[in-house]
């Protein structure tokens, strides 16, 4: 018998909507860096629908996942708190400290190209309005257009370094998490902190 | 090699940040293969994993 395949053997790491939420984001993620940067490497093809609809998509899926934190979640369970400082490779709780810095960067990166990306909506027809280059000056527009470019740009590396996690055998209880929802119990009680994380 | 674009103006006045310098990709795609590479190089000979 498999560690895990017993229903008593898991610790329920991740809801079935919290892994839907992940996956619809990568995949909206994954189409919006292709649609932003193909283009820019040579590859001509229609890409402001497809970048716009699935960004506004990102938009409410983010939304979506903020308010579930806040109120459905345990939302300082990723918050960097004073035990990670002191003893940042001790057994942490729910997640370790590596998990929430990169968990920091990718929501300032995210909301700062949902930000942007937002405003330069206005410079794209759509069927709800005619766009409007003039809405904002052109230095404001080139901050905007800046800070989206940016943020898109350093998503690259960001994604590189979350696949390569994801893969890493010593990291593959996270991904199986994130797949099927669960970690098994020896993972719970060998790298958790049960009073930092506490299941019963 | 600049993080930013610039447009010059017509009239000679100061030029106009108009965005990023997408010439920066490949080195933010660089930067993250970097960091893979110096992990793992690092759990393999400074810390191997116990699993």
């Amino acid at each position: 018998m498999t560690l895990g395949s017993t229903p008593a053997d898991r610790i329920e790491r991740h809801k079935f909507v919290d892994r839907a939420y992940h996956w619809t984001m990568a995949v909206a993620v994954l189409i919006l860096l292709v649609t932003a940067f193909l283009p820019i490497l040579g590859v001509k093809f229609e890409w402001v629908g497809i970048h716009w609809v699935t960004g506004l998509l990102l938009t409410f899926i983010v939304l979506f996942h903020i308010i579930r934190a806040c109120f459905w979640q345990n939302f300082w369970a990723m918050m960097i708190d004073g035990e990670d400082l002191k003893a940042p490779f001790a057994k942490p709780g729910k997640y370790n400290l590596a998990q929430k810095l990169y968990h920091l960067a990718i929501s300032v990166l995210i909301l700062a190209a949902i930000a942007s990306g937002l405003l330069m909506w206005r410079k794209v027809d759509t069927p709800f309005w005619q766009r409007d280059p003039y809405w904002l000056s052109d230095k404001s527009w080139g901050l905007v257009y800046a800070i989206h470019g940016l943020a898109g740009m350093a998503l690259v590396t960001m994604v590189i370094i979350h696949v390569y996690f994801a893969l890493r055998p010593d990291e593959w209880q996270f991904t199986r998490s994130m797949l099927r929802g669960w970690i098994t119990r020896k993972e719970y009680t060998d790298h958790h902190d049960p009073r930092r994380w506490p299941k019963s | 090699m600049s993080l930013f674009r610039y447009a010059s103006s017509i009239y000679g006045g100061s030029d106009t940040l108009i965005g990023a310098n997408y010439g920066l990709l490949p080195w933010f795609a660089l930067l993250g293969v970097a960091f893979v590479i110096a992990h793992a190089v690092f759990k393999a000979v400074a810390a191997p994993s116990k699993t």
